[in-house]
């Protein structure tokens, strides 16, 4: 278990390394390493960046750390979704986040508003709808699931019909709309990154130290409550915790799909269900994944890193249920 | 008075020539650019075009009294703007088309109004201008649909000497500015051999785009940071020094990060009787030093 964990983590550095290096000018891995020695040497000293060590700093390197941080996000906040909703279909953007932020996005992108308020409008957007969903889901103290998946695809629907009408209003804007809807990791810079960190942070964190509660909770309400889980409490600080972490991700990158689906299934399958290993496990592979995918896109034709976790993600996960059928 | 002679002759055989070679001879069929053979009947009359770019075309070639419906977008020349609209290409309006009655709809390639409108029984034309020589080779195709082939060859001619009017000055600069041009903040820019591409050629730029990419690329920032332009076109300078790695690039540093006013805009994104103008509007930011 452990060495595997260990692989995991060489596979991400990797990953990291590979992805600063490789694009339109091909830096090998020693000149990266030393181009991020004199980056945090730099920090100290106040030297100038020069060539090669800026595309390093201030275009892949952020857009890398934002990658591991977006595919962290997700795939964790989708495996928290799946155990706490007990259902393999969940995804982060189950409760509605997705269409709040694309709609915030697309009001602040047809408006014509500032790139800089993009983000924001997202955030905003994307923590009032799953804010929608929770009102509409409640009975009583209570949040149903059922009540909870209904409401956030009611909601999403919705929000969604708006971003449409808003976009076919305002086509001339219809394509940045729609890099955004299908995610893109295109302009991501420190500032971006740091403000992303400490929600991720946060979110993802409660939701690691929930691993134990949310693995009494995979044996039904009723025995978790038997067993002294505090099942209303958890489950709504699990949906918030995650939200948060979500919609932060979201707003800065765009709807970047099937990686919170995928990933967790993929680390269950190879880790088992429990997910105090599940959650971190997560969060590791979906770095991996979505810095590789992000390279691909940079350096294909596919050119947008939601198309690519899409189109390889998918194929990629039924070939490992298929092959999981047949041990 | 020998010589003279057969001169004259030539000359008046050729002039002889010159209605029946102006002149369409009805019925016409072409193939158009869904690669439909479209057979006209006799000299349509009342025309809708669904593309800006080709409402201003019938108008340069003297055929804007045919038209009687345009598309929401088209708004020049004037007399265009006045026409009832019937939607646009993706949103069209059929209904609406069907009721002005008209003999010919003038639309691209990526609509799908050929299926209905073929099926109420008016004759549809798809055609698109996207490279540079299409734009000549397609006016004259609308000249000849529309019977005005002479004005239509006096235009694109008309419209070469225009440009290479600007294309003297420019040729004449002493330095050419790598430039990066922006038509989308995604980002998305023009690839050389893009017609717009071609027109920043002529305005006496270097696309820093490679044609590799295609004709209107998506981008790779660290392209733009490699390549390190001189001039950046289609955005505001403190959007570009916001943007990662770009503040120290030299058309940041030097100041020349400058957005395209909204008519230019609007005329270069239109292939058609106002490319010249396009050109001339995207020489001045290029080479603001030619036009004092």
């Amino acid at each position: 278990m452990l060495g595997r964990t260990a692989a995991l983590v060489l596979a991400l550095c990797a990953a990291v390394v590979l992805a600063v290096g490789l694009g339109s000018v091909t830096i090998p891995p020693g000149e990266v390493l030393g181009a991020l020695g004199r980056g945090v040497a730099g920090l100290w000293t106040g030297a100038e960046l020069t060539g090669n060590d800026v595309i390093v700093w201030q275009l892949r390197l952020p857009r890398v750390a934002m990658g591991v941080l977006v595919g962290a996000c997700l795939a964790v906040c989708g495996g928290a979704f799946q155990g706490v909703f007990r259902n393999p279909l969940a995804d982060p953007y189950l409760l509605g986040v997705a269409s709040g932020a694309g709609l915030g996005a697309t009001v602040a992108i047809v408006a014509g508003w500032p790139r800089g308020s993009i983000p924001l409008t997202a955030l905003a957007a994307a923590l009032a709808a799953v804010s929608l969903t929770l009102t509409l889901a409640r009975e009583g103290r209570r949040f149903p699931p059922t009540r909870l998946i209904l409401a956030g695809v009611v909601v999403g629907s919705v929000l969604s019909a708006f971003t449409t009408f808003l976009i076919l209003r305002g086509e001339d804007r219809a394509r940045q709309v729609l890099a955004y809807t299908l995610g893109d990791l295109g302009f991501s810079g420190w500032p971006d990154v740091l403000t992303v960190l400490p929600y991720a942070l946060a979110g993802c964190g409660v939701l690691v130290l929930l691993g134990r509660a949310l693995d009494t909770l995979g044996l039904g309400d009723l025995t978790a409550r038997s067993l002294g889980v505090p099942v209303e409490r958890l489950r709504l600080l699990v949906v918030v915790a995650a939200s948060v972490a979500t919609a932060a991700a979201v707003a800065y990158v765009g709807i970047i799909g099937f990686v919170g689906l995928i990933v967790p299934h993929v680390a269950r399958l190879a880790w088992g269900a429990g997910h105090r290993v599940l959650l971190p496990v997560s969060a590791l592979l979906g770095g991996t994944l979505l810095v590789l995918a992000d390279l691909l896109a940079r350096t294909t034709v596919l050119s947008q890193v939601g198309v690519v976790t899409t189109l390889l993600g998918g194929p990629f996960f039924l070939w490992l249920l298929r092959r999981g059928r047949h041990e | 008075m020998k010589t003279l002679l057969p001169k004259t002759a030539f000359t008046a055989s050729l002039l002889a020539l010159l209605p029946t070679a102006a002149a369409t001879i009805y019925p016409l069929t072409l193939t158009d650019d869904l690669g439909r053979k479209v057979t006209l009947k006799a000299e349509p009359g009342r025309i809708i075009s669904m593309v800006p770019g080709h409402s201003e075309t019938l108008c340069a070639v003297g055929a804007c009294g045919k038209l009687v419906g345009v598309d929401r977008y088209s708004d020049y020349p004037q007399q265009v703007a006045r026409l009832p609209k019937v939607g646009d290409l993706f949103a069209p309006d059929v209904e609406a088309m069907v009721a002005l009655r008209p003999d010919l709809v003038l639309v691209s390639q990526y609509s799908k109004l050929e299926g209905p409108l073929t099926q109420a029984g008016i004759p549809v034309f798809a055609l698109d201008m996207e490279k540079y020589d299409e734009v000549f080779s397609k006016t004259l195709t609308l000249g000849r649909v529309v019977n005005r082939e002479a004005q239509a060859r006096a235009l694109t001619l008309n419209m070469r000497r225009e440009i290479a009017r600007v294309e003297i000055l420019t040729k004449n600069a002493v330095r050419k500015p790598t430039t990066y041009l922006e038509i989308d903040p995604t980002p998305y820019s023009v690839g050389p051999n893009s017609f717009m591409g071609v027109l920043l050629g002529k305005a006496g730029a270097r696309n820093i785009v490679p044609a590799a990419l295609g004709d209107f690329p998506k981008v790779d920032p660290e392209l733009i940071v490699k390549a390190n332009p001189q001039l950046m076109l289609g955005l505001d300078r403190r959007a570009a020094a916001a943007r990662p790695g770009w503040a120290g690039l030299q058309a940041v540093r030097t100041g020349r990060v400058l957005d395209i006013p909204k008519d230019l805009n609007t005329i270069l994104s239109r292939p058609g009787p106002r490319m010249p103008q396009a050109l001339r509007g995207l020489a001045r930011l290029v080479h603001p030093e030619l036009f004092k």
